[in-house]
């Protein structure tokens, strides 16, 4: 997993966390006994697991928490999940710095945090590799790191990583396609990327395709790269369309570039296929719950992640292990699983839609 | 100063023999059989109305133009002149007009450039230096550090640059295109030295120039082009008349350069352009003038000596810090040149190309560029009033060719300086600001220039004229002022003035 | 050694020539089009042998054309700009300022003459500011608009939070449906005409027009002519960030939203375009018709491509490499032109 959700720095890089992948469930497994089942039809089940977890006040927990600039959808809904999820525990107090996409503003940060000794620390690294010494910095201090999403380059600049599941995603979104185009013969499918030279691209490709390879009565004609932009997902949607007069079913990547695919297939008027979505926003969510338009399912990439990292945070403030495991230690990196929501267990997941 | 003989040195063996050299551009014959002798140590000059040939065929002497017929000989040898380079190598060298140096680099990089002292690649800085610096002191400006850049150095020293690089070849032949046209008097002495010292050494020099006195002063023969071909071969530069070379080259005889001047032009009339202690600190102590229609005032002073600031400042194109100008009694915006070009003021400036003329456009529209809005409604043109009224103009002032769509930069300099003039003919011009108005324009067009700059004045344009030959400035203007060091410090009818006189007062104070 | 252009022969002043020197000026003009002509003519003869069922269709015509209209105007206001002796790098960021500012809620409300007038307005100040920098601030054009290009960005991010605003007013959405073609051809398209057609009047038939290409071919020249070159040059970045605000616009009603990475790279598509249709960098000259052609001759690539499924690393490389064929055909036609 390694490198897998590297992002460098760039205007695209928040981009790349656009991606969610199962976090909601991952949470509950965290920090409750809770099955993590999809099947769950307890629309408040998160509310509930966050309960469950160990639940009485402890010893206080300083959680010092560092992460790139708030200037998206996903990330936003990352310091929101931290910051809700501290404040459900009056044990934790939650230091929380001005977001920056600048390494050199970010390793300040988190020197500051150390110096003011809190107990432990979440990193979400504007460049994983570059932001590697900081977190080796606090771990020699004796700061446990919980390393969130966009991964360091060495495994002793953390104590537990956790993150999404590029390749998962597309594993993921070419099983569901698969199993709705099941016992359709010459079946089309397409594909719509994002930025092609980012590496959690080509490894939601990889995904995608491998999942492909066990239905042999689906080939894929088509696959063209947006740049995570509406504006370039309406283009490169509009050519895709025209390229290929009909087909069965297609992948888009990005939820957020997602909007101008869609509207793009407004625009042409077709409806003959199903398209699944990736990351997981709200407006997609909306369409899956509606069953209006060719949407039917998306893959996560969740910002819930942030909350789990604060209840893996405080498990280490406190010393605990994760209850339903049989260490007695917390796993030194989870990663999560890219759920597939589609109208069957749309209710459960529509909260966790970012903006 | 320069060697003076009436007996032009004719060796056996020429140093370079040219014949029936022939070149031609689409449209054009630029050279028709041209010949050309050029023997060591003399200084042989060319001249010829601009169109003549005379850049097209030190082109092909330079190696840049390759001839469709003729035969070159170099030191009794036949030879192709392939490319610059091998020029070059053979001994020849030119020097353009228009100073091809890098600007940004210091001198002894320019005279090495192409040809760089190095070893495996490596630049030998230090004895570029050296060398630069020998070649300067030869030519008799050990002042200028060979580390200079080359920006910094005034048009004279630059030429000195442009000198020591072709020297830094091993040179049996200099061609000098117009040199001393950028130069003021007492540089253009040393130019002349420098000429003087290069012949003695034996090497031979093609001169060019428009000004037939520098050619009385330095040259040994002369050879006068027109319309591609050489009309006149080895003349003997000291004793053949002016009107002689003139005629040659016009192909009719010019007996009286200047217009006559009217007796008292301006007379009893309101001054239409007045200078009230206009002053720019560290260029021009303040000058009080007035200017009436139909008059034309000379400005005379060496370069440096305020007068084309002056000339600037009066049209907003600087700011003064004291005093004022009025067009017409109304004081204009300082240093605005729009307020200016409202009030009527016309500037033909020194460096036409660069300042004056779109080169790439037509002369239509260079013509009407100050007068947009007396073709536009509400900003859309009226174009075929702009292309009638930039044709009446043109021939008006008989611009040749007569069409208003030829583009500037085809014409000859005389020509492009007269659409300037139609610029702000056509603008209703009162006040007509010329500077340096002959520089580049040959023998020929400048009397038709003086014509109609006096016709101009006739029509009533109060004309204020800079100009650093003095003949023309005493020959064209009504009243001279002579500047010195920024100071006016002498006011007179240019009737009452000479060219000694003048010079005195110029130079008065200096060694 | 000879820096001065050693094609043209002297002038014989004495010879009337000048008829013959602007009919071939006129030819040279003519055949830069004509080349880029037929760039658009191989293109399209490769996309109608790989792919005739789809490239050959009117939709996809329409395709390429609306894909080409909102670039296309903003490229029409880099051309006035670059003719003008300047250069707009803040473009694709006042493109997106000026969607994400139409397209919030407050604005929104107002319909779409409000979204309209906001987005005009949005790239009308943002010219203006650049235009003030430029012409009164002695700003260097290439830093003023970088800095505008790192700001408005950074403006539309804040405003719209770095998410996508969806747009829910009827009347701009339906630009883009069907039944609001105009004879087939869609509101986008005729915006892009229509300033097209505008900015050729412009540029050929007006003083503004004719300041522009002198202020651009000699700014000395222009100023010792009276020309308020600080003026022009302010108006010329005003008429840049206009054609950004109406493209915003465009943008808007294609994508159906507004967002901070709207205009991305816009900046790079639009001076590329305006140079392969035969503008030159250094000002003075260009034509509006070259940088239409310019722009469509890149949609037409792109199309290609996606038709073919060519992916996005050939592309790239491709559309570098036809850059640069392309410009070099144009000099190769020019030079023969220049020299018959």
């Amino acid at each position: 997993m390694k490198g897998r959700t590297h992002m460098p720095e760039s205007p695209f890089s928040r981009r790349n966390m656009l991606f969610g992948a199962a976090g909601v469930s991952a949470a509950a497994f965290l920090t409750s006994c809770t099955s993590n089942d999809d099947s769950d039809d307890d629309s408040d089940s998160q509310q509930q697991q966050a309960n469950v977890s160990e639940d009485k006040p402890g010893k206080p927990v300083t959680i010092g928490f560092a992460g790139p600039e708030a200037d998206h959808g996903w990330l936003n809904a990352i310091n929101d999940n931290a910051r809700s999820r501290a404040e459900k525990y009056e044990d934790v107090t939650l230091d929380i710095t001005e977001g920056s996409n600048d390494t050199a503003t970010q390793i300040g940060q988190v020197d500051s945090l150390i110096n003011k000794k809190v107990d432990v620390l979440v990193i979400l690294p504007a460049d994983g590799k570059a932001m590697t010494q900081a977190g080796l910095k606090a771990m020699e201090a004796g700061i446990p790191v919980v390393n969130l999403d966009r991964i360091f380059a060495n495994p002793q600049a953390y104590r537990c990583w956790i993150g999404g599941d590029n390749y998962g995603m597309g594993l993921n979104a070419g099983r569901f396609i698969g199993e709705q185009l099941k016992g359709k013969q010459n079946a089309k499918v397409v594909e719509l990327a994002g930025l092609d030279n980012l590496e959690l691209t080509q490894q939601r490709t990889k995904g995608f395709d491998d999942a492909l390879k066990n239905y042999p009565n689906i080939e894929k004609v088509a696959r063209q790269a947006a740049e995570f932009t509406v504006e370039s997902g309406q283009r490169k949607m509009s050519d895709l369309l025209q390229a290929v007069p009909e087909f069965d079913a297609m992948w888009n990547h990005d939820d957020d570039q997602g909007v101008g695919v869609k509207r793009a297939i407004d625009q042409s008027g077709r409806d003959e296929f199903i398209m699944v979505g990736g990351a997981g926003s709200k407006a997609v969510m909306d369409s899956i719950k509606a069953d209006d338009s060719v949407i039917k399912a998306t893959v996560l990439y969740p910002p819930s992640m942030a909350a789990s990292a604060i209840d893996l945070a405080r498990a280490l403030g406190q010393q605990k292990g994760v209850s339903g495991m049989a260490e007695f230690e917390i796993p030194a990196s989870i990663t999560l699983y890219s759920a597939v929501v589609s109208k069957d267990n749309i209710n459960q997941y529509l909260p966790t839609g970012f903006n | 100063m320069a060697p003076t003989s009436d007996t032009p040195p004719t060796p056996a063996t020429p140093l370079l023999t040219m014949t029936g050299i022939t070149k031609s551009f689409p449209g054009v014959r630029a050279l028709d059989g041209v010949d050309l002798d050029v023997v060591a140590g003399e200084v042989h000059c060319l001249l010829g109305q601009n169109g003549a040939g005379k850049s097209t065929l030190i082109k092909v002497l330079a190696g840049a133009h390759q001839p469709d017929e003729g035969t070159i000989v170099w030191q009794g040898q036949e030879t192709a002149l392939k490319s610059p380079v091998a020029a070059m190598r053979l001994g020849i060298s030119t020097i353009y007009q228009e100073l091809d140096l890098v600007r940004h680099v210091s001198v002894a990089e320019n005279v090495f450039l192409g040809h760089e002292r190095s070893s495996g690649g490596f630049i030998k800085a230090r004895e570029a230096h050296t060398a630069a610096q020998d070649l300067l002191g030869r030519l008799g400006h050990p002042e200028i550090s060979a580390a200079t850049i080359v920006g910094d150095l005034s048009a004279a020293g630059q030429q000195v640059v442009s000198m020591a690089r072709a020297l830094s070849h091993d040179v049996k032949l200099i061609v000098m295109d117009e040199p001393s046209a950028a130069l003021d008097p007492d540089e253009v002495d040393n130019l002349f030295r420098i000429v003087a010292d290069l012949t003695a050494q034996g090497v031979a020099v093609v001169y060019i120039s428009h000004r037939l006195e520098e050619i009385r002063r330095i040259g040994d023969r002369v050879t006068v082009l027109k319309d591609g071909r050489a009309v006149a071969r080895g003349l003997p530069a000291q004793s053949t008349s002016t009107n002689e070379i003139v005629t040659l080259m016009t192909g009719r005889n010019v007996a009286h350069v200047f217009p006559e001047r009217p007796e008292a032009p301006g007379a009893g009339k309101e001054p239409v352009l007045t200078l009230e202690g206009l002053a720019r600190q560290g260029e021009f102590a303040p000058v009080d003038l007035q200017v009436a229609p139909g008059e034309i005032v000379g400005l005379a002073g060496l370069v440096g000596s305020g007068r084309s600031e002056i000339l600037e400042t009066v049209f907003g194109a600087r700011k003064p810090t004291a005093g004022r100008v009025l067009v017409g009694g109304r004081p204009l915006r300082p240093g605005s040149v729009t307020a200016a070009v409202k009030a009527g003021i016309g500037l033909a400036p020194e460096e036409r190309k660069a300042q004056a003329l779109l080169m790439t456009e037509s002369v239509s529209r260079n013509v009407s560029i100050s007068s947009l809005p007396r073709f536009s409604t509400g900003g859309w043109l009226d174009r075929s009033g702009e292309r009638s009224a930039a044709r009446a103009a043109v021939r008006d002032l008989s611009l040749r060719p007569d069409n208003p769509d030829a583009l500037v930069r085809t014409l000859s300099g005389g020509n492009q300086q007269k659409a300037v003039l139609a610029r702000w003919l056509l603008r209703d011009c009162r006040v007509l600001l010329l500077d340096e108005p002959t520089r580049g324009v040959d023998v020929g067009a400048r009397a038709e220039l003086y014509a109609l700059i006096r016709r101009l004045a006739d029509e009533g344009v109060a004309v204020l004229l800079v100009s650093s030959e003095l003949p023309e400035v005493l020959g064209l203007a009504d009243r001279v002022l002579v500047l010195r060091e920024g100071q006016v410090v002498h006011t007179a009818p240019a009737r009452d003035l000479d060219e000694h006189r003048v010079l005195d007062l110029v130079m008065e104070g200096t060694p | 050694m000879l820096s001065k252009s050693d094609s043209l022969p002297a002038p014989a002043p004495e010879k009337p020539q000048g008829n013959g020197t602007a009919a071939r000026w006129q030819s040279y003009v003519d055949l830069r089009l004509v080349a880029l002509l037929g760039v658009l003519g191989v293109l399209a003869v490769v996309g109608a042998v790989t792919k005739p069922d789809q490239f050959l269709d009117v939709d996809n015509v329409r395709l390429i054309l609306v894909q080409s209209s909102a670039i296309g105007v903003v490229t029409i206001g880099m051309t006035l700009v670059i003719i003008g002796g300047g250069i707009d790098l803040s473009v694709g960021a006042i493109v997106a300022l000026a969607s994400v500012w139409a397209t919030t809620q407050a604005t929104q409300d107002y319909g779409l003459a409000g979204m309209l007038f906001c987005s005009v307005a949005v790239g009308v100040g943002c010219g203006l500011v650049n235009g003030v920098l430029i012409a009164f601030g002695n700003l260097v054009p290439f830093i003023a608009t970088l800095a505008m290009l790192a700001s408005a960005r950074g403006f539309a991010e804040q405003m719209s939070d770095g998410g996508t605003q969806i747009v829910e007013v009827d009347a701009v959405l339906d630009l883009m449906a069907a039944d609001s073609r105009i004879l087939g051809v869609p509101p986008l398209v005729l915006i892009f005409l229509g300033v097209a057609a505008l900015g050729w009047l412009v540029l050929n038939r007006t003083t503004f027009g004719r300041r522009t290409v002198a202020v651009g071919g000699n700014p000395e020249a222009a100023r010792l002519a009276g020309i308020d070159i600080k003026r022009q040059r302010l108006l010329l970045y005003v008429v840049s960030g206009l054609c950004c605000g109406i493209a915003a616009f465009m943008l808007i009603a294609l994508s159906g939203s507004g967002q901070n990475t709207n205009g991305n790279l816009y900046e790079l598509d639009a001076i590329a375009a305006a140079i392969i249709g035969g503008t030159l960098l250094s000002g003075g000259r260009g034509t509006i018709t070259g940088s239409v052609l310019g722009v469509l001759v890149f949609t037409t690539i792109t199309n290609l491509f996606a038709l073919n499924n060519v992916q996005s690393a050939v592309q790239d490389i491709a559309k570098g490499a036809i850059i640069v064929a392309a410009v070099l055909i144009q000099h190769q036609t020019s030079r023969k032109s220049s020299t018959q």
